[in-house]
């Protein structure tokens, strides 16, 4: 393969796993920019939506590379799959923004954030338990296409896998600027007491900011599955720390700065793992978030909100 | 369950306190010592030994976590720094050619010759044991230090992300670097310790007394840390950072030596750690330790000393003994009712979700751990509570406060000061002087930029244009901490006192920078060191006795559970207490009662007759009458008016600000003896 066609090959697959990032990403943003509270439990959510789109399409009847499916029961066998796992994950969010973060609303400290690290924990744990320390091959219900351009071979897995990002980040985009629950979200973001004087229920926003993060991580886990063609208890420990950079790079709190530092994480990914050495892919990364954070804490875009101390 | 207790410990009430501890750690020690004598099993010494190296790692987090308020989530990298400096210097991981420049390493018996595989002799590490202890914690102090110094300036949260990454990164370097350290296989033959000639082979009894003697070492270096200069400073910072920094503490180096000492506890531990098992491999040290060793101090109690030991031995032993004998039992009572699933039931690998658990049920219900760190004080008896109020100052004679006060030379010199905060300006070029020995007020709305002047001045905000000069010295761009220690003291408009530590606690933390003790004298508390914490107790309560009998009864009582006049109190005694030859008073008496803020102004006023000058910020204008020399008028930005108090408060400008230009011929005659908020 010549250089030309190596940098494109390496472009679509960042692409798709920077997709994978920024949905990710989109998550930690959303709650760190209500909360300041860093979500450790996301890395975990995004596990289990993994499993959760395994056992959808298992459901349907699919398993490993032997079912392909076109035309419309392949749309909707993909729809249905997209649905359940990101409801399935938002609820799961929601869940633990309920049962474990709520009490501890309002108490200074590190007491959030250790509780979401045994959040995580408990998610990891019980996959690991239940499900078993092997990687599971997960179902791939698209047909082969693929197209080569230049060089580079583009599969349809991964146009799949960019037409969804975009709709969905193009959904929490307008969601989050034009609905009402939005704009009190934004309000919150900035200063969650006023919000509440002027009549925001901010218990709901909160909630909904779960829901939607969580739900984005289970998408993000779908995606792995496609993507990989395995999913496994691991997975969410790198892709997390990954798409929490990600977060950082466009400014923590920043919606549009999460997406596309998704993306750039991806392409990092990518580059780094073809022209360096991909067993240093991690280190790379996370120089760059030290770098970022030393240097220019509000990342490329800066921060929507203010800081709140 | 309370009355079992206390019926247990009814026989032992008449015994004083401090000898209870006495005898409590003697039975402990006694044990701890015995056990490997009454208890001849190898495997549950080994358990124990385990047991005591998580118990030393978990000290050494408590020292970052719970002493610090830095959430480190990736400790576990310095343990590994430790394992693989002992690891690699002792065993024939690296095998360089021999040549002259290792004879003098030989004659030290850190090296020896051996024959090498193709020809000529080659270097066989041998490192001891004993050596590599104090070493590796060297090696990994260092790399906190070299890890801490980009990062540490970072917000808590992002720290913690950060070293979870460094935690991940080091077992990646310690994978891929396969020259150094044999890669993912790990290292083999790592030469067990020796004493007086005797190896200590694969008897897990040696290692045990190894174990409990370096646990009781952290235990004590822990202890004398936490209650000298260093652990006050430590815990002042995860109080109040900006507080901590305005009463004389340099942030970033204390952080960083708390840092360093954590890492150095897991640097020895690691050592311990590799002898002991005779290999290291990457996955010993992964996150999963580092969320053991968490899970360790949060159950036995963020920041108790006690804590992070007993947290230590219960997790690991839960672990290692509870959860096999649970298991067992359960699979017998499966057998014994013919369940198949009882039977086969095994709960070991369940140990990280019951560590999740923990995590999750003691943030929610019991965030001070088993053995809380802060013990609530007992409640003032009646007659303290309600004691006739004595309001101090009488015979008092506070040599080293104010001191000689040379009337006419001015101790600030504020010039030409500029704050922007964006388009805003908070200050316009603000000129004011202090003389030495006057009490100064500055007075203006809110927004004025008062707040932001004290700001500047004691370097918590830098200026755009101007010149602060403190006695002869210029301090703009000077540290928070550095302006403290040239003395210059202040307190805040809302309260900032490190909560959880004691009225005493929080004004021995204002003498910061008068004392000397370093981290090495504080271990070891040569007789100087002595001698100067007694001497601070003193002066503190010496502080303390200016408010009369409102706070020396209170002492030893957590600031958090304070009246709110009290705390405003608790403030001006810490800033006191820092030997300051200017005092800054944020609105001190905001939120007092009439009697209250009349009792406070005569104590300033005592403060100014024992040659103090002071530079105040306050509201109530009767108080400022009482009290001020010179009145400043500040209004967006701009000194309006400068005179005696009762110049500015006939001056018409000042009269606008406040109430507005219609207003004003209206209340011109009534507004000297009104409050003004």
């Amino acid at each position: 393969m010549s250089f030309s066609s190596l940098l494109l090959q390496q472009t679509i697959n960042g692409l798709s796993l920077g997709a994978m990032y920024a949905l990710l990403a989109l998550g930690f943003t959303l709650i760190y920019g209500i909360l300041e509270l860093i979500n450790f439990s996301h890395f975990n959510v995004f596990m289990v939506g993994s499993f959760i789109a395994m056992w959808t399409l298992q459901s349907f009847g699919l398993s490993g590379q032997s079912i392909i499916l076109t035309g419309l029961p392949l749309v909707g066998v993909l729809l249905a799959a997209f649905a359940v796992t990101m409801l399935a994950s938002g609820t799961l969010g929601v869940v633990i923004e309920r049962v474990s973060l709520r009490p501890l609303r309002g108490i200074t400290g590190p007491a959030a954030m250790i509780t979401t690290i045994g959040v995580s924990y408990i998610l990891f744990n019980i996959i690991l338990v239940t499900v078993g320390a092997d990687a599971k091959n997960f179902p791939n219900p698209l047909p082969p296409m693929r197209w080569h351009v230049d060089g580079a071979v583009l599969e349809l897995r991964e146009v799949l896998i960019w037409v969804v990002s975009l709709v969905l980040m193009a959904g929490l985009w307008l969601f989050v600027q034009k609905s009402r629950l939005g704009k009190a979200m934004r309000a919150t973001a900035q200063d969650p007491e006023a919000a509440r004087m002027m009549g925001v229920d901010v218990d709901r926003v909160i909630m909904t900011a779960f829901f939607l993060g969580s739900a984005l991580a289970g998408a993000g886990g779908l995606i792995f599955g496609l993507y990989y063609n395995f999913t496994s208890f691991i997975i969410g420990f790198t892709a997390g720390l990954r798409a929490f950079t990600a977060a950082v790079l466009g400014g923590i709190g920043n919606v549009p700065g999460a997406m596309v530092g998704g993306i750039l994480i991806g392409l990092i990914e990518a580059y780094g793992g073809q022209f360096i050495a991909t067993e240093w892919a991690d280190v790379i990364i996370f120089s760059i978030l030290v770098l970022v954070l030393v240097f220019r804490p509000a990342g490329l875009f800066g921060r929507l909100a203010p800081s709140k101390s | 369950m309370p009355s079992v207790a206390a019926a247990v410990a009814r026989p032992f009430a008449a015994i004083p306190e401090a000898r209870r501890k006495q005898m409590g750690l003697l039975l402990l020690a006694a044990a701890a010592l015995l056990f490997p004598l009454y208890h001849n099993n190898d495997a549950d010494i080994d358990s124990m030994a385990n047991a005591a190296a998580y118990a030393s790692l978990a000290l050494g987090l408590n020292i970052v976590v719970g002493f610090t308020g830095l959430l480190d989530l990736g400790y576990a990298a310095f343990f590994a720094i430790g394992a693989y400096v002992y690891g690699i210097l002792s065993s024939f991981q690296l095998q360089p050619d021999w040549s002259s420049f290792w004879v003098p390493f030989q004659y030290l018996g850190l090296v020896a010759q051996m024959p090498g595989e193709s020809s000529g002799f080659v270097v066989h590490f041998t490192l001891s044991f004993w050596l590599a202890l104090p070493l590796a914690a060297l090696v990994a102090a260092g790399c906190g230090i070299a890890f801490g110094a980009p990062t540490l300036r970072l917000k808590g949260d992002y720290l913690a992300i950060v070293t979870l990454g460094f935690g991940e990164i080091v077992p990646i370097v310690v994978r891929n670097w396969a020259s150094l350290t044999n890669g993912a296989a790990g290292l083999n033959g790592v030469a067990a310790p020796q004493l007086f000639g005797h190896s200590f082979g694969v008897n897990a009894t040696p290692y045990y007394y190894v174990a409990i003697l370096l646990v009781g070492f952290l235990v004590f270096v822990s202890i004398r840390l936490r209650d000298s200069r260093i652990g006050r400073a430590w815990m002042a910072i995860r109080e109040d950072e900006i507080a901590a920094g305005a009463m004389g503490v340099n942030r970033t180096r204390f952080k960083l030596l708390a840092f360093a000492t954590g890492a150095a506890f897991a640097g020895a531990t690691g050592v311990l750690y590799v002898a002991k098992l005779q290999t290291a491999t990457p996955d010993m040290f992964g996150f999963p330790v580092s969320v053991m060793i968490l899970v360790m101090i949060v159950f036995g109690g963020i920041g108790s000393v006690w804590g992070a030991v007993a947290g230590a031995f219960f997790l690991q032993l839960l672990q290692s003994w509870w959860l096999e004998d649970l298991t067992g039992w359960l699979n017998s009572l499966g057998r014994l009712v013919g369940s198949r699933w009882l039977a086969h039931i095994d709960l070991v690998p369940s140990i990280e979700l019951i560590f999740g658990f923990i995590l999750v049920f003691m943030m929610l219900y019991r965030r001070q751990g088993l053995i809380p760190a802060y013990r609530p004080p007992s409640a003032l008896s009646f007659e303290q509570q309600h004691a006739v109020v004595q309001r101090g100052f009488g015979e008092l004679n506070l040599p080293g406060l104010g001191g000689s006060a040379r009337p006419g030379v001015t101790a600030l010199g504020v010039r030409g000061v500029t704050v922007k905060f964006g388009g805003l300006v908070a200050l316009n070029g603000v000129t004011l002087e202090v003389p030495e020995g006057a009490v100064v007020a500055v007075i203006g709305p809110n927004g004025s930029g008062k707040s932001t002047l004290f700001n500047v001045i004691t370097g918590l905000v830098p200026a755009d244009a101007g010149s602060i000069r403190f006695h002869d010295d210029e301090i703009l761009g000077l540290h928070d901490y550095q302006i403290l220690a040239k003395g210059i003291a202040r307190t805040f408009q809302n309260i900032r006192l490190f909560p959880n530590l004691t009225v005493l606690q929080n004004v021995l933390v204002g003498q910061h920078a008068r004392l000397r003790t370093g981290a090495l004298s504080a271990v070891i508390r040569p007789p100087g060191t002595r001698r100067e914490e007694r001497e601070a107790d003193a002066w503190a309560m010496e502080i303390l006795a200016i408010f009369g009998n409102r706070l020396v009864p209170r002492a030893g009582q957590a600031v958090s559970g304070l009246s709110y006049a009290n705390r405003r109190r608790t403030e001006i005694a810490r800033a006191l207490a820092s030997r300051p030859r200017l005092l800054l008073l944020d609105e001190p008496t905001a939120g007092m009662n009439p009697a209250e803020t009349l009792e406070l102004a005569e104590q300033i006023k005592g403060l100014k007759g024992l040659g103090l000058t002071v530079l105040l910020i306050e509201h109530k204008l009767d108080v400022v009458t009482t009290l001020a020399d010179t009145v400043y008028v500040l209004d967006h930005g701009d000194v309006i008016a400068k005179g005696t108090p009762a110049e500015v408060r006939r001056n018409e400008d000042v009269l606008r600000a406040y109430l507005g230009r219609n207003a004003q011929a209206a209340a011109a005659g009534e507004v000297g003896t009104e409050h003004v908020a």
